[in-house]
């Protein structure tokens, strides 16, 4: 029982932005992130499906999260639940992950410290291992901008262990 | 000086002198020497100190291989302790001391505990120090043992930088072997990384005259040209330090002196282990003075530092190697004298410095003794990749046998001490080739350890590990190569077993009578060098080292002055205000009993399960029976695990026929997940359940107390709050500012209580309506400290705190929902063993102490009998300022039947009473509950 409010640094603020060594970490808002999980919603949704290392430039997109599940992304509402037309199980995730685009020249060095990524080894899941975090990783609009997303919980971890490694390249 | 600097071309500038000291003595070196290097070039031999003995070393080699000159090295201001000083980098203002020495390694006060050696054998402190008690020596030993000590000093900024790397070919070692495979692999159009642990490529090749018709530094250049003009990497000095599962292996790039080394976490399709061999050493006697040193060592220093280590040297090998040993220390201008080991024992005279060899009853005066006693290759990688060793009888050396998958070994670590033969299966490696053993011009006779044999004759330098002490091991029965090293401490610490390990095995096998290779060796582990554990520690310090899980409502918790600290994995306020926090805690807990606490219950889990075969599959995880839930209602239930016991505790809501909510204790929230997805994918259906953890996207406010539901009325929601239209264990759902909110009328504290969730964005503007709500009605924010408390008070577990690794439902007073469920459940059969139904099994039970007494101690015991026994202990205690009396929960043999007993509880040598009661200590009939 005591006070440890000192040790820890205050939340993220609003619109955080990190430049630093030719690189930024910027926070990200959507409008929408929604899971769903089904046998087969790897070939139901409509949008388009990113896993690693894809390049997503669509504004609407899904992530690929394992065989059975994606993350939709600004994508249109959807009544959550289980939809036993479609054997698709939906739940509002908007607010359980914090996104955040690392971009710069040097953005794959960054993320190099918290992950073993390979652009040359394809796989469907964009769901990784970074810094000890859970994330969804994938490119986004540009070769060097990557897009991150981690349980809301864990966002100040991922920032500052983004902006430890930001600093260390 | 007998060691000192010559003219020859080296790999030192000599344009930029630098200024150091040692001991307190000032010298001058060079750019591109390392400490130990810059000392011999000065004339200084001695070095170091040996653990136990205190006996004076100089380097035995020129770099990782040597176990003697380790230094304290202070720079800036800051020391850095036992740096090795062969690999060492000289830096301008260096200051080194000798560890283990004082006042000087010169002059070490210590060095009389030599005179006592024969009392001092391997495991004489296991013998000596029994009686009367290990602990009263044990504060001088440790303050004797050790080497080095830690800088008090927190170094700021010394932090490694980690990085995760791959390749298509990893090559270790960057001497002739290692250059030539990674040019063939780099042309051959592989993604090609050489490391090397010298600052400077070549390994062996700068004591040639040239290597395939250039001078070896031309040579060098061209295999670096090619590798990184076919897009290869190259990272000097840095060290390959372990090899892990799957191709991972460490790699330590060293920085500038001070800075944390870089740990690249290198995963490598193939690699190509061409680490090279060392020099081993002849056991004879006094072979540990001062002046003794690696033949290898010695022409490294000569090539690479322009230092020659004596001016007239005894040569003593027994392998072909010495030949060309010879030629190069003689046109360096010493007088080399051959020495055959065989032709007799031999002796080292002198002290701190030599003054000659006797072999039998012939005296060679000389200032300086060479020994090869044949080359032992560095398999230790391989080792730690799980590749197996052979025994070459020829170059009496294990060498790499059954390779681990994806390595192979080239160069003099696999045998090819001939350099045609070693670029030639480098070059074959390179393309993907694994070569066979080659035949080998180099040729030795055997020369091994003889027991029996006068003198005193060491086989691990560091560790003053002498032929006796192998011999006593041996008589003592630790013949297995592990007991001898554990026995005798043989080939620890920075060594590793690489001077000491070859003569140590052969010493045991000679005093077995068995032959070496069925001794075997030891165990190779990494790190092969030692590497700072700042390194291992990267940036996880500070607030990385144990990262929490942060709230939605945190910076409104800070600004209602919360004290946040760690419960269970999240950082959650304890209390609110400034002030004793015991007097604020205990206020919180009379404004939730006469008014209401406003609660953030944020991390509690909200894990949703949904599909056809939900019911069913919620139904077998609870230990309750959940089938008969019916939409829109709650139910408090178990988890057990396979065993039967209490995993998590939670309550369950149905939100529709497909549709259910688990909420968790807030720590288990991810092992619960786990648990469900696992059990999800084990003999069910996986395409008919799906599991949702939602709990970072709802934010929930709780508001418990008598006066709550007069405060959720204030939010003006579209919900009817009567108890009758919103009974306890229900759920409504309502919009609050046009988003879903949940609201949930469970209660952990046994007052009226209803959980508001809502979507974290939304939580900020629920959390300040309901705090200002309940301002108007004398309710505030409570804390986790006052939580705990109020549930206390009611009676309520903690799963985890109230419970232990062998609880059961059962134990809690939860008999009943077993004999009701009809269907099977996770634990169900381990429920029905003879120890889940023994009648002496802890259960809950409240404990009450006499008035006037302070609360019981949580963790103290509950005992009987002389001595006493344990019959159970307290698992929650706290001070009620509700019922103004102390308040307790404990787990309690056989407790549910002895409620009125009067027990003993024992805390730290202190004996109280206290009277097991019902753990309900409030409310008991629920009228509060049930408003």
């Amino acid at each position: 029982m005591r006070d440890d409010s000192g040790k820890w640094d205050a939340p993220l603020p609003s619109g955080y932005v990190h430049d630093a060594n030719g690189m930024t970490l910027a926070a990200v808002t959507l409008a929408r992130q929604v899971l769903i999980s089904g046998p087969d919603v790897l070939t139901q949704t409509k949008q388009p499906i990113a896993g690693w290392p894809d390049i997503v430039t669509a504004d609407s997109y899904a992530l690929s999260v394992r065989r059975d599940r994606v993350l939709l992304v600004n994508g249109p509402t959807v009544s959550e639940g289980w939809h036993d037309d479609i054997g698709q199980a939906v739940s509002d995730a908007s607010d359980a992950y914090a996104v955040f685009d690392v971009s710069g020249e040097r953005s794959l060095e960054v993320l190099k410290r918290g992950a073993e990524l390979n652009l040359d080894v394809p796989s469907r899941s964009v769901a990784r291992l970074l810094f000890g975090l859970g994330v969804f990783l994938y490119r986004y609009e540009m070769e060097n901008s990557f897009r991150i997303h981690v349980a809301s919980a864990h966002a100040e971890t991922l920032v500052k262990s983004l902006e430890g490694a930001i600093a260390a390249c | 000086m007998t060691s000192h600097r010559t003219t020859r071309v080296a790999l030192i500038d000599r344009s930029k002198p630098l200024r150091f000291s040692f001991d307190g003595k000032e010298y001058q070196g060079y750019e591109g020497d390392t400490l130990a290097s810059a000392l011999l070039a000065n004339g200084v031999r001695v070095m170091g100190r040996s653990f136990k003995y205190h006996r004076p070393r100089g380097p035995w080699g020129a770099w990782v291989d040597d176990p003697n000159a380790i230094m304290t090295v202070t720079l800036n201001g800051h020391s850095f302790p036992n740096c090795p000083a062969t690999s060492t980098p000289l830096v301008e203002g260096m200051q080194a001391r000798s560890v283990n020495a004082w006042p000087s390694a010169a002059f070490d006060i210590k060095s009389g505990l030599d005179l006592f050696h024969r009392w001092l054998s391997a495991g004489f402190y296991y013998k000596t120090f029994m009686w009367p008690n290990w602990h009263l020596f044990e504060p001088i030993i440790r303050k004797m043992a050790g080497l080095g000590d830690i800088s008090r000093d927190v170094l700021e900024g010394y932090s490694a930088d980690q990085v995760f790397d791959h390749c298509e070919l990893l090559v270790i070692g960057g001497g002739a072997a290692g250059l030539a495979a990674a040019r063939a692999a780099a042309e051959a159009g592989k993604g090609v990384v050489l490391v090397e642990d010298h600052p400077v490529l070549g390994g062996g090749l700068h004591q040639m005259a040239e290597v395939e018709g250039l001078a070896p530094a031309d040579w060098i250049a061209e295999q670096v040209n090619a590798i990184t003009s076919a897009g290869g990497r190259i990272l000097t000095a840095t060290t390959a330090f372990g090899v892990y599962d799957h191709g991972l292996v460490g790699l330590a790039e060293n920085g500038p002196f001070g800075t944390a080394p870089r740990l690249h976490r290198m995963r490598a399709d193939r690699i190509v282990l061409a680490t090279g061999a060392l020099d081993r050493p002849i056991t004879f006697a006094g072979n540990d003075r001062p002046g003794v040193m690696a033949m290898d060592g010695a022409c490294e220093y000569l090539a690479r530092y322009g230092v020659l280590v004596g001016r007239k040297i005894a040569l003593v090998s027994n392998n072909s190697l010495a030949d060309a040993a010879e030629v190069l220390l003689a046109e360096a201008g010493a007088q080399v004298l051959r020495l055959p080991p065989h032709d007799g024992p031999m002796q080292a005279l002198g002290g701190k410095r030599i003054k000659g060899i006797a072999q039998g009853a012939k005296r060679h005066d000389v200032d300086t003794i060479l020994a090869s006693g044949g080359m032992t290759p560095l398999v230790h990688l391989w080792r730690h990749a799980g590749g197996k060793l052979n025994w070459c009888e020829t170059r009496q050396a294990f060498l790499p046998g059954a390779a681990p998958d994806g390595m192979v070994a080239v160069g003099a670590v696999n045998g090819a001490f001939d350099l045609d033969v070693s670029l030639s299966e480098a070059r074959a490696a390179g393309n993907g080739k694994s070569p066979d053993l080659s035949p080998t011009s180099y040729a030795l006779t055997p020369l091994w350890p003889d027991p029996g044999s006068k003198g005193r004759q060491w086989i691990d330098f560091q560790h003053d590990v002498t032929l006796k002490d192998v011999e006593l091991a041996a008589r003592e029965n630790y013949v297995s190569v592990e007991h001898l090293k554990r026995y005798t401490t043989l080939g620890m610490a920075s060594d590793q077993g690489k001077t000491s390990n070859m003569a140590g095995l052969a010493a045991m096998a000679a005093v077995q009578g068995r032959p070496l290779p069925e001794v075997g060796t030891t165990t190779f582990r990494p790190p092969f060098v030692p590497v700072p554990l700042e390194m291992y520690h990267g940036h996880h310090g500070k607030q990385l080292w144990h990262p929490l899980k942060r709230l939605a409502l945190e910076p409104q918790h800070r600004a209602a002055g919360a004290a946040l600290g760690e419960y269970g994995g999240w950082l959650r306020p304890g209390w609110y205000g400034k002030g004793e926090a015991k007097q604020l805690i205990h206020q919180e807990v009379l404004t939730a009993r006469g008014s209401a606490g406003i609660f953030d219950a944020s991390p509690l889990g909200t894990i949703e399960v949904m599909g056809p075969d939900a019911e069913t599959f919620v139904n077998f995880i609870y230990y309750n029976t959940i089938r008969t839930l019916k939409p829109g209602h709650i139910r408090y239930g178990f988890m057990l695990t396979e065993g039967g016991i209490v995993l998590d505790d939670g309550v369950i809501t149905r939100l529709d026929q497909n549709r259910f909510v688990i909420s968790c204790s807030s720590s288990h929230v991810d092992s619960v997940r786990t648990h469900l997805e696992a059990w999800r994918q084990d003999g069910n259906n996986p395409d008919r359940i799906f599991v949702h953890d939602q709990t970072q996207h709802w934010a929930t406010v709780t508001i418990a107390g008598p006066k709550a539901r007069e405060i959720l009325a204030a939010l003006a929601l579209d919900v009817d709050l009567s108890a009758k239209a919103f009974p306890h264990m229900t759920l409504q759902e309502t919009h609050f500012e046009e988003t879903p909110m949940r609201i949930a009328r469970v209660s952990f504290t046994g007052d009226l209580s209803y959980e508001l969730s809502v979507r974290c964005a939304k939580a900020p503007a629920l959390w300040e309506a309901v705090v200002k709500a309940g301002q108007a009605l004398g309710a505030a924010p409570i804390g986790i400290e006052a939580l705990s408390i109020l549930r206390a008070e009611k009676g309520y577990i903690m799963v985890g705190k109230d419970t232990d690794g062998e609880t059961m439902p059962h134990d809690l007073g939860f008999g009943v929902p077993r004999l009701n469920k009809s269907s099977a459940f996770i634990g169900d059969r381990s429920l029905h063993c003879d120890k889940a139904n023994a009648t002496n099994r802890k259960t809950l039970v409240g404990l009450a102490v006499p008035t006037g007494a302070p609360p019981l101690t949580t963790g103290a015991h509950l005992v009987d009998g002389t001595p006493p026994r344990s019959q159970g202990y307290v698992t929650s205690s706290y001070e009620s300022p509700t019922l103004d009396r102390p308040v307790a929960l404990g787990l309690v043999e056989n407790g549910a039947a002895r409620i009125g007993e009067t027990v003993s509880v024992w805390h730290l040598g202190d004996i109280r009473e206290a009277t097991i009661c019902a753990p309900c200590a409030f409310d008991p009939e629920g009228e509060r509950l049930h408003a």
